[in-house]
């Protein structure tokens, strides 16, 4: 890893997942630049691992879905820089976690495959949309509701599903995100988990997550097609898709392959405004 | 909070909910904490204490609940397979 890490792990030591995202964080602090921050003493301890997690990057390691080292980062106000789920990371490596709370050969198999892939920095270089000269000025329809606003964009380029993620078409490109709608339900988002560069996606495929201490939310994306960029500032700064989920918050960039078959299922603006509309009522009633 | 429509097609033809296997869940409920639209159902009394009762209100693409869930006890439909069948509806029915 090229940054040094506080490392805050899950520690659930009753469950396979959660002892395993115990040896990563050891094995990732026996190079000495590391440090561990453990989420039981982080109960009486807050002083010290306040200073350690402010001089450091943090890397989250969630045992489970429970996402319990996740929900104390946001409970301690921590920014997460870098994030791992060992069941997820289990799944991409064909790994099956059975009930053992010992390390066997799999799960050291899983660690190593784990370790390999935070030492892994992808370098991968695309051209944005914004570099091949698109303007992207998006003009807007406001809907309020009590305190909260929605600003859906009314550009006939752009379309919509019925999951509240948007695409912008150009040509054989698209730029794609979450409505106003997303953000303002998930509330403070403190995670974004980009789409892979390079990786082919189907229509209604998930392309990316977005995290806030009260859920997850997995972009359903609009359009199919093979992602040729993110919008790596939301790696950083994942808060910029509450502030601003269009011209800000934009997720990643898709290559086209098959446009006009997305399109029958897609809707546009005056369509997809009538049903979050329904849908911010339906919440609050 | 249910949609009667997805895409234009009927609710009830999409074939969208969760499943939930019972060897892996715990019942520790925060599915039923986390949706908002009563997808699932608590049944405290009986042995099997958690069935999906409102399968329609389930958001069609919707994996949220799976997300959140510890023991990874909910699975979904194919997304692809799903979205065919249901350009396939649409074309069946503005043919027909």
């Amino acid at each position: 890893m090229v940054e040094n890490f506080a490392i805050l792990p899950c520690n659930g030591l009753d469950k396979c997942a959660g002892v395993i995202s115990r040896e990563i964080a050891i094995k990732l602090c026996e190079n000495g630049k590391n440090e561990i921050i453990c989420p039981v003493y982080y109960r009486v301890a807050e002083t010290k691992y306040n200073k350690i997690a402010g001089e450091h990057a943090l890397l989250v390691i969630d045992g489970c879905h429970n996402r319990c080292a996740s929900k104390l980062a946001a409970e301690k106000k921590l920014k997460i820089s870098r994030k791992i789920t060992v069941t997820e990371e289990a799944k991409t490596h064909h790994i099956e976690l059975k009930r053992n709370l010992r390390l066997l050969e799999n799960e050291h198999a899983l660690i190593e495959s784990i370790l390999n892939g935070l030492n892994n920095v992808d370098n991968t270089i695309v051209l944005t949309l914004e570099e091949t000269n698109f303007v992207f000025e998006f003009v807007y329809e406001t809907y309020q509701s009590g305190k909260f606003l929605f600003r859906i964009p009314k550009n006939q380029e752009v379309y919509f599903n019925e999951n509240d993620c948007w695409a912008w078409v150009i040509g054989n490109r698209a730029r794609i995100g979450v409505t106003d709608f997303v953000q303002q339900n998930l509330s403070d988002i403190l995670y974004f988990t980009p789409p892979g560069i390079g990786a082919e996606i189907d229509q209604f495929g998930e392309a990316g997550e977005i995290e806030s201490s009260k859920s997850v939310f997995e972009l359903i994306s609009p359009v199919s097609g093979k992602v040729i960029s993110i919008n790596e500032t939301l790696i950083q700064k994942p808060e910029l898709i509450n502030e601003n989920p269009y011209e800000l918050g934009w997720v990643a960039e898709i290559e086209l392959t098959d446009s006009e078959s997305d399109k029958e299922l897609l809707i546009g603006f005056d369509q997809y405004f009538e049903i979050m509309k329904k849908k911010v009522e339906e919440l609050n009633g | 909070m249910s949609e009667t429509t997805f895409m234009g097609v009927e609710r009830d033809k999409i074939d969208w909910k969760p499943t939930i296997d019972y060897t892996k869940c715990d019942y520790c409920m925060e599915c039923v904490k986390f949706c908002p639209h009563k997808v699932f159902e608590v049944r405290e009394s009986e042995v099997i204490k958690l069935i999906v009762r409102n399968a329609n209100n389930c958001v069609v693409f919707c994996r949220a609940c799976s997300k959140i869930c510890g023991p990874d006890a909910l699975s979904f439909p194919d997304k692809n397979a799903t979205t065919q069948r249901i350009k396939e509806i649409r074309r069946e029915e503005s043919n027909g």
